[in-house]
């Protein structure tokens, strides 16, 4: 006993003092390019992908991966935020419900399906289809048929001309799958699209790896491979950008963008973005339906305070649409009921909401606790009493959706940037008892967005978006706490990386130097 | 002997049985609902319903439960909601990872808590005997998250000894053992302070009773009264210490996973938790029950081999 103990106890001394003198870069292998530095890039997720179809998912961390692997028909230029062809060549629209899209031929798929009209239409149909139960089928409801003109051109047919089409087929879950890979096989495992990168391997809950592919329409990328590797911790993954196991890293929370920026060798991307945050109050309560009620919330809140402590991650506007989405207007930017404490106070007097028991449900999740924080003082501070109910995110999203709230937090990614796609599923009264929490009901501002869904002509929608948005303002149906900054975090030797205002960023560009 | 086995394999059928009508049952009731996370905030009513469908929410709970049980008594633990996974598949993936780090934390605690508390006791009052059971007593009260970070603090960013996360080469490779290194001992901490304190108490206890005064006196060596004579019946309440600690690691590596990205049945368990996945709960749920009974029932085995006074026939 004692022997066999004595042993193993030196054995595992001299091993751990042996492993300890190892050094970790013995382990770091990739293939060369020319110049010698690796061009392999590893970026950490907080959270695995749930699958790798366009299709069949809903996700930041798929569309990510999908970004890499598929295409859509067009996509929304990061800079100018304008809408242009990607895999399709050119479009018209001979009448407001017809649309003819002209594809770039030569494509083919990963697996070596050309890429056709035929593509376009069975990966529509799937997407469309009830069976498929796509999670993002909304955003092609309104399309009535697909049909293929010839090899190349396809006809998308609407019920009534929807104008944010084009938003919706620039969407990631709008991308085109092979149609023989879906047939055979499940996208979800094994993805096939027209991109640059070729799916390799998912080992679920690890990482994601891609490989450059070599046939790629526009060029071969410059990366040769692409690993996503799932960290649950976001500190974790800050550990592992200071050791060299992870040269990229998105989505910085607040109380992290500290500890990165001191790291020396590690650029920080910052950039105004389209999400947007916002307080919303239960319309089918009292007094949270009453305006007054409402303006005083408005007034009571700092918001210039609040965004202050963002670090920068946040920017402050009192627009619903944000700056960076379609339809929105400078004018906007302050038309809501600005900080003013006093005012708050006189209209809470003037109506007898004094000492008025609320609970602020917060979402366990992002900066929504912390909001909570900060607006329950600011409404203590002018009579209000506040309590906060936290909850886990798939509770609170039955919950919501139920109205059994009285004012909460939540945020629009507004991954279409495209004001329609904001204002229709969250506060048109179509998706009061699903989307539209709040339980809005406005048949005027219904009106304003049905119109700026069902005109083709752009002017004419963003009129409209604009004074939807300036009506919901008026109404303070929801506050915005804050338009959202995106971020990404990378080691300097990472080139060409460029985040889109949505958050979402392309490898295409990226090499290693 | 074997009479005891047959017993309780029946008695974990019967409270699998149980704990998997607990779990399915919870799942339902609870609030929130797979659809709803599965669709997301965008998701519109009629998107929902086609998704319940898809998963036959819609149907009765009972017979989803029955239809449930009926998988599982052939080897079919179902399909994640989620991905469409086998879920035996997914737990069979992860189940490795899982048992690496809570058998790699076991002996961690072992090497550190056996011999410290056997020493504590030998030289009871003795400042080895204060600073081992003051470092115990801070062992078990150190929360595993933080530790896990000040260790990858130290060690890989700091000293750059050790890989941050992830338990990706087999853990027979060096760099399996680099990387085993760290979360073993944080998840091995708080059993190794415990088995510390069991130690020194049960074996303060043997070293004074009266066969350890006549060995004494008999004039044995002073090591083989402690390692031959006394250790071998201190090391029954440690046993029981061990095998529970055991069990509690293997469904207690939720944390540790989280901390240093491994990609075990933990953290499998908490993301089905989080995305509503039934399958994957009830799944993960199951399987650490089952290793909770079947290490316990490997303890009283040992017990029986270890004391010839105790017998279960």
């Amino acid at each position: 006993m004692r022997k066999q103990s004595v042993q193993w106890f030196v054995f595992i001394l001299l091993a751990i003092v042996t492993l300890a003198g190892c050094s970790s870069d013995a382990s770091e292998s990739g293939s060369d390019s020319g110049s010698g530095v690796s061009q392999e890039l590893t970026y950490a997720t907080t959270s695995d992908v749930v699958g790798l179809s366009p299709i069949d998912t809903n996700d930041s961390v798929s569309s990510a991966v999908i970004e890499q692997v598929y295409e859509t028909l067009f996509v929304r230029d990061p800079e100018t935020m304008e809408i242009k062809p990607r895999l399709a060549e050119s479009y018209e629209t001979p009448d407001d419900t017809t649309w003819v899209i002209k594809l770039k031929e030569g494509i083919k798929f990963h697996d070596g399906t050309p890429f056709n009209a035929e593509a376009v239409k069975y990966t529509f149909d799937q997407f469309m289809s009830e069976e498929r139960a796509a999670p993002r089928a909304s955003l092609l409801e309104p399309v009535e048929s697909v049909e293929v003109r010839d090899e190349y051109t396809v006809v998308i047919k609407t019920k009534e001309p929807y104008g944010p089409l084009l938003a919706a087929l620039s969407h990631t879950n709008a991308s085109i799958v092979s149609p023989k890979a879906d047939k055979g096989g499940d996208l979800n495992q094994n993805p096939v699209g027209t991109g640059p990168f070729v799916f390799e391997e998912w080992v679920q809950g690890s990482h994601v790896t891609l490989s450059k592919n070599e046939d790629y329409w526009q060029g071969a990328p410059q990366l040769e491979k692409v690993t996503m590797k799932v960290v649950p911790e976001y500190s974790t993954a800050v550990s592992m950008m200071q050791t060299g196991e992870v040269q990229f890293i998105d989505a910085i929370p607040t109380e992290q963008l500290p500890r990165i920026e001191s790291l020396k060798d590690v650029e920080v991307q910052k950039r105004e973005g389209t999400p947007v945050y916002y307080l919303g109050f239960n319309m089918n309560k009292e007094p949270f339906n009453d305006i007054n009620f409402r303006k005083a919330v408005s007034h009571a809140i700092n918001r210039e305070a609040y965004v202050k402590q963002l670090n920068g991650l946040g920017t402050k506007n009192e627009s619903i649409i944000g700056p960076k989405v379609f339809g929105y207007d400078k004018g906007a930017s302050d038309a809501g009921y600005s900080y003013d404490p006093e005012k708050a106070k006189q209209i809470i007097e003037e109506n007898g909401f004094e000492g008025q028991q609320i609970t602020l449900l917060a979402a366990n999740r992002e900066s929504y606790m912390k909001m909570a924080e900060i607006v329950q003082a600011q409404l203590s501070e002018v009579g209000l009493n506040v309590e906060i109910e936290t909850m886990e995110w798939g509770t609170f999203l039955d919950t919501t959706a139920e109205g059994n709230f009285q004012m909460t937090f939540l945020g629009w990614s507004n991954s279409t940037a495209d004001g329609s796609e904001l204002l229709y599923p969250n506060l048109h009264s179509d998706n009061i008892g699903s989307s539209n929490r709040m339980g809005y009901n406005n048949s005027e501002f219904d009106k304003l967005v049905d119109q700026s869904r069902v005109t083709v002509d752009q002017e004419v929608r963003k009129q409209k978006l604009m004074e939807a948005n300036l009506m919901a303002i008026k109404d303070a149906v929801w506050i915005p706490m804050h338009h959202g900054v995106v971020t990404a975090a990378y080691n300097k030797s990472v080139k060409g990386l460029q985040i889109d205002p949505t958050g979402q960023w392309s490898l295409y560009n990226v090499h290693i130097e | 002997m074997v009479g005891l086995i047959v017993k309780r394999f029946l008695q974990l059928l019967l409270l699998l049985f149980g704990i998997s009508f607990l779990v399915f049952m919870s799942m339902h009731i609870a609030p929130g609902d797979p659809a709803t996370v599965i669709g997301g905030p965008t998701a519109t009513e009629s998107d929902l319903e086609a998704i319940r469908e898809e998963l036959g929410l819609n149907r009765p709970v009972l017979v989803q439960y029955v239809d449930y049980i009926r998988g599982v008594v052939q080897g079919d633990l179902g399909y994640s909601f989620q991905n469409n996974q086998s879920v035996t598949e997914a737990i069979m993936t992860r189940f490795p990872q899982t048992l690496n780090l809570a058998v790699a934390s076991m002996i961690v605690a072992i090497l550190i808590g056996v011999p410290a508390g056997i020493i504590s006791a030998i030289k009871q009052n003795s400042w080895f005997d204060f600073s081992s059971t003051t470092i115990a007593l801070a062992g078990i009260s150190i929360p595993n998250f933080w530790l896990g970070a000040m260790l990858i603090l130290i060690f890989s960013v700091q000293l750059q000894w050790l890989p941050v996360g992830g338990l990706s080469a087999p853990f027979w490779t060096i760099e399996g053992i680099k990387q085993l290194i760290l979360p073993a001992i944080t998840l091995g901490t708080a059993s190794a302070a415990m088995i510390a304190r069991m130690s020194r108490s049960a074996m303060l206890e043997v070293i004074r009773a009266d066969y350890i005064r006549t060995a004494k006196a008999k004039g044995v060596k002073a090591w083989s009264v402690i390692w031959v004579h006394a250790l071998r019946n201190a090391m029954i309440p440690v046993i029981t210490v061990i095998g529970l600690n055991f069990g509690f690691l293997l469904g207690g590596t939720i944390i540790t996973e989280q901390v240093f990205a491994i990609n075990g049945v933990g953290r499998l368990m908490i993301d089905a938790i989080a995305a509503r996945d039934f399958p994957v709960v009830q799944g993960t749920v199951l399987l650490v029950a089952t290793l909770f009974v079947v290490v316990n029932l490997i303890v009283d085995i040992v017990y029986a081999l270890i004391d010839p006074r105790i017998s279960y026939d």
